[in-house]
């Protein structure tokens, strides 16, 4: 392999790039995956004519047509807040790519509070949703950001609480560490405790991403999409399709990596070492982008207070319980 | 049954109860699971999209999709623009004169179609034009691909329209043993009339069912006592429940009808023609027994009038017994079962029978009030008259006092067909054609017993064809041609008595 000599500065802008097109190609993808993958749940086709065969190009057409659109920012609205709440929503889904190891040495940033910076970046975006929900002058959109933000820190406790049990496991905060500590997944090792913490993570994680079960802040069918109702054409996207897929992605990325091994085979086994990384990686994060979207067609929207009971009685005790069953698990066995 | 209902029900809410309470148990989850199986599961299954413009929907061959033109058919009626609610039809022709068919005749005009257009944005698909359409110019065509980038363009003229009509399927083959619609019927009635006159008894099935058919196919209807057999199908539907005097009242509007047909009779007409001698004389002759003025008026004076008139006739006949009633009952809910009636519409009608029954028996009698004038001349004073031998009487079991013997229920029956029934007829005739009458009656004569039909019969096809002759239309003709036959029924029962 030539050595090609690169500055720091030039290795950070050409990950920052790979990054860049990585996010757009997957809620790209995943947009369109939604399309399909929905459609045939409900024995319906999905879009069939852009680009020619079944549809591809439907989501980037999606895409091309909203940048065309016009930019209508209501008079009552505040202006700067709100043209800048899209950017404060999408930036942080962004840097959530940064940690994420998509091989042993492809990531951006292999931090060692990798974790931490993790929950704690993801959680950000709830300040643009609140950002878009207020400066909107709307009160549909007010509504979804209040409800919004009390979903987002409902749930994200359960996240939080099951990744750091998942962190006790793997004795380390860095998301490569927590990689190699898998030599079984972890959503199968330790046996029961696993994949409680994952079921718990991805209750979470889909509460995070407000899709459907837990879609009360976006409701469309009452609040017209919440937060989002007053954007159009590219802030609508960034903020709102760009966001959920960006972030269903990203979830997909996280869960593959603290729960089913990252870019490591399924079994510690020989030839499935030659399977490349990055293969391993895809694969894992599409199942479980599929898990997201097979759930989305097959259950109803759950009410505000059941969302938060939910939560608050259910899902935080028993990932508390499951610390308790971990620490237990890594202390004696 | 109402404990089984109940029974039933009870049992539907314990299962619901235990379903209820299986939903509510903890699942652990496992129910969401399910869900998830299921939608998984109809990930696999075909799909039921059609992909429109590529692949096309197999429709049923006659889909309800666009309106078709038969042009030739077309008359320019305008029916079909007037009835049509959205008035979404323009129509616009001009007259042709079309010389005369014969040496020194008129020459005729005919309507020929210049536009026919539906405005397929107005028109609603209601199909009213298909049915008001009495040439079959109107179809629907499954077709259905149709649309315009202008809304103008929607309204589609008569080329467009007949085109379609290359998609319009014949009509379907009747289903075995069904009616036949009313013209094929009016000619099988026809054609069967020799065979019943011969064996009135044992035909009554067939010829029954033909003539109701032809009532019932309001298309050629305008005989006078049949004005009203739709309404009176409808009627005795409706009117099941309520017995004998519900029963009455349908059977006044179905009798001529019925009264040709119903099995339990001798002659057929002899019903009808038996009413009618009743009310003309009535009307006509001061001559009955003092009630026949008050008679043609409305029913409550009429059952005043009723206990007297009866009083010559009872020393005849003797009622029938309950049991022939039930058997004439069965027997006419069998037949109309076995067309295909509805069970209410049997039942009503079956009932009617069996009340006609009841009551021709205590009428029989007319013969008594037929020894008075009637309007039809001729055929009372001709001393031709066998036929009255009895033909309607004689398979009757002779009742001495129906009336006496009825109930008060029969006794209001009775009076109603007299005042109210007959009085149409009566008045609906045209005079001129009474004069047919004698000349079938004569040839009938050597059979006396027939004759009663035969007769009238024979009437209704010669008249009906000097009606056509004449160019009248059918309908016309056939309202004619049928007046003609119930004033011949009516001329040869009079001397009967």
């Amino acid at each position: 392999m030539p050595e090609i000599a690169l500055t720091t500065w030039q290795i950070l802008l050409l990950k920052v790039a790979v990054i860049l097109v990585v996010v757009p190609m997957g809620a790209l993808v995943g947009g369109y995956a939604e399309h399909k993958v929905m459609a045939h749940l409900q024995h319906r086709l999905g879009p069939m004519y852009p680009g020619g065969f079944h549809g591809w190009a439907t989501t980037l057409a999606d895409g091309i047509k909203f940048l065309f659109k016009e930019d209508i920012i209501p008079a009552a609205a505040d202006r700067k807040v709100f043209s800048l709440a899209p950017a404060a929503i999408m930036v942080p889904i962004i840097m959530v790519y940064l940690v994420i190891p998509m091989d042993r040495t492809l990531v951006v940033e292999d931090l060692d509070v990798g974790i931490f910076y993790l929950l704690a970046i993801s959680s950000l975006s709830t300040i643009g949703i609140l950002m878009a929900g207020w400066s909107s002058a709307n009160k549909y959109a007010l509504i979804g950001a209040l409800r919004s933000a009390a979903q987002l820190i409902a749930y994200e406790l359960p996240i939080v609480l099951s990744a750091a049990a998942v962190a006790m496991l793997a004795g380390t905060l860095s998301l490569n560490g927590i990689v190699e500590a898998q030599n079984f997944p972890f959503i199968l090792w330790p046996p029961g405790i696993g994949l409680a913490l994952f079921l718990v993570f991805v209750t979470g994680a889909v509460a995070e991403m407000t899709r459907v079960p837990f879609d009360m802040p976006v409701a469309e069918s009452e609040i017209i999409t919440g937060p989002f109702t007053e954007y159009t054409g590219m802030r609508y996207i960034f903020s709102h399709m760009f966001a959920e897929m960006g972030h269903m992605v990203a979830f997909g990325g996280i869960a593959t990596t603290l729960f089913l091994g990252g870019y490591r085979p399924i079994i510690p086994w020989e030839p499935l070492e030659l399977i490349p990384g990055v293969v391993w990686f895809a694969a894992k994060t599409m199942m479980m982008i599929f898990l997201f979207l097979w759930i989305r067609p097959t259950f109803p929207r759950v009410r505000e207070d059941q969302l938060q009971k939910f939560a608050w009685k259910f899902l935080i005790p028993v990932s508390l319980a499951l610390i308790l069953f971990t620490g237990a698990w890594v202390l004696y066995v | 049954m109402a404990v089984d209902e109940h029974n039933l029900s009870e049992a539907r809410k314990l299962t619901d109860a235990r379903k209820l309470s299986d939903a509510r148990k903890p699942g652990f989850g496992l129910g969401l699971l399910k869900g998830m199986a299921v939608t998984l599961k109809h990930l696999f299954k075909h799909n039921t999209v059609i992909q429109y413009p590529d692949e096309k929907q197999v429709l049923p061959s006659r889909t309800r999709g666009v309106i078709a033109l038969k042009e030739e058919n077309c008359t320019v009626c305008m029916l079909c623009a007037r009835e049509c609610p959205d008035w979404c039809i323009y129509i616009d022709s001009h007259k042709e004169q079309i010389p005369a068919k014969r040496q020194g005749g008129r020459p005729r005009k005919r309507n020929v179609l210049d536009r026919f257009a539906i405005d397929y944005a107005l028109c609603m698909y209601c199909g009213i034009c298909v049915e008001v359409c009495p040439y079959d110019a109107l179809f629907w065509s499954r077709e259905f691909e149709y649309a315009e980038y202008d809304i103008r363009e929607l309204t589609h003229e008569k080329e467009k329209l007949s085109d379609w009509m290359a998609s319009v399927l014949p009509p379907p083959e009747l289903e075995a043993g069904a009616e036949l619609p009313g013209r094929l019927a009016a000619a099988a009635t026809t054609t069967d009339a020799p065979s019943r006159t011969a064996t009135p008894a044992s035909k009554p099935t067939q010829t029954s069912s033909a003539v109701e058919t032809r009532s019932e196919q309001a298309a050629d209807a305008p005989k006078a006592p049949t004005a009203a057999p739709t309404a009176s199908m409808q009627e005795s539907a409706e009117e099941r429940t309520p017995q004998a005097t519900s029963a009455t009242q349908v059977e006044e509007k179905i009798a001529p009808d019925k009264a040709e047909s119903s099995p339990e009779e001798p002659s057929a007409g002899g019903g009808r023609g038996m009413d009618k001698d009743e009310g003309v004389p009535a009307t006509d002759s001061p001559s009955g027994e003092g009630t026949p003025a008050q008679e043609p008026a409305h029913t409550h004076e009429s059952q005043a009038a009723a206990p007297p008139e009866p009083a010559p006739i009872p020393s005849k006949e003797a009622p029938p017994s309950a049991a022939e009633l039930d058997a004439v009952y069965k027997e006419v809910l069998e037949e109309q079962l076995a067309r295909g009636s509805s069970p209410q519409v049997a039942e009503a009608r079956a009932k009617v029978a069996r009340v006609k029954a009841e009551r021709r028996v205590g009428r029989t009698p007319t013969p008594v009030h037929t020894d008075k004038p009637v309007p039809s001349a001729p055929t009372r004073g001709e001393p031709s008259s066998p036929t009255p031998s009895g033909a309607p009487v004689a398979e009757e079991p002779q009742p001495e006092q129906g009336p006496v013997a009825a109930t008060a229920s029969e006794a209001e029956r009775d009076p109603e067909p007299q005042g109210a029934a007959p009085e149409p007829e009566a008045s609906a005739e045209p005079e001129p054609e009474a004069l047919a009458d004698p000349e079938p009656e004569a040839l009938a004569d050597p059979e006396p017993e027939a004759s009663a039909e035969e007769d009238p019969e024979a009437v209704y096809e010669r008249v009906l064809a000097e009606e056509r002759a004449k160019g009248s239309s059918d309908v016309v003709a056939t309202g004619r041609a049928k007046a003609a036959r119930v004033r011949a029924q009516k001329g040869t029962r009079g001397p009967q008595g």
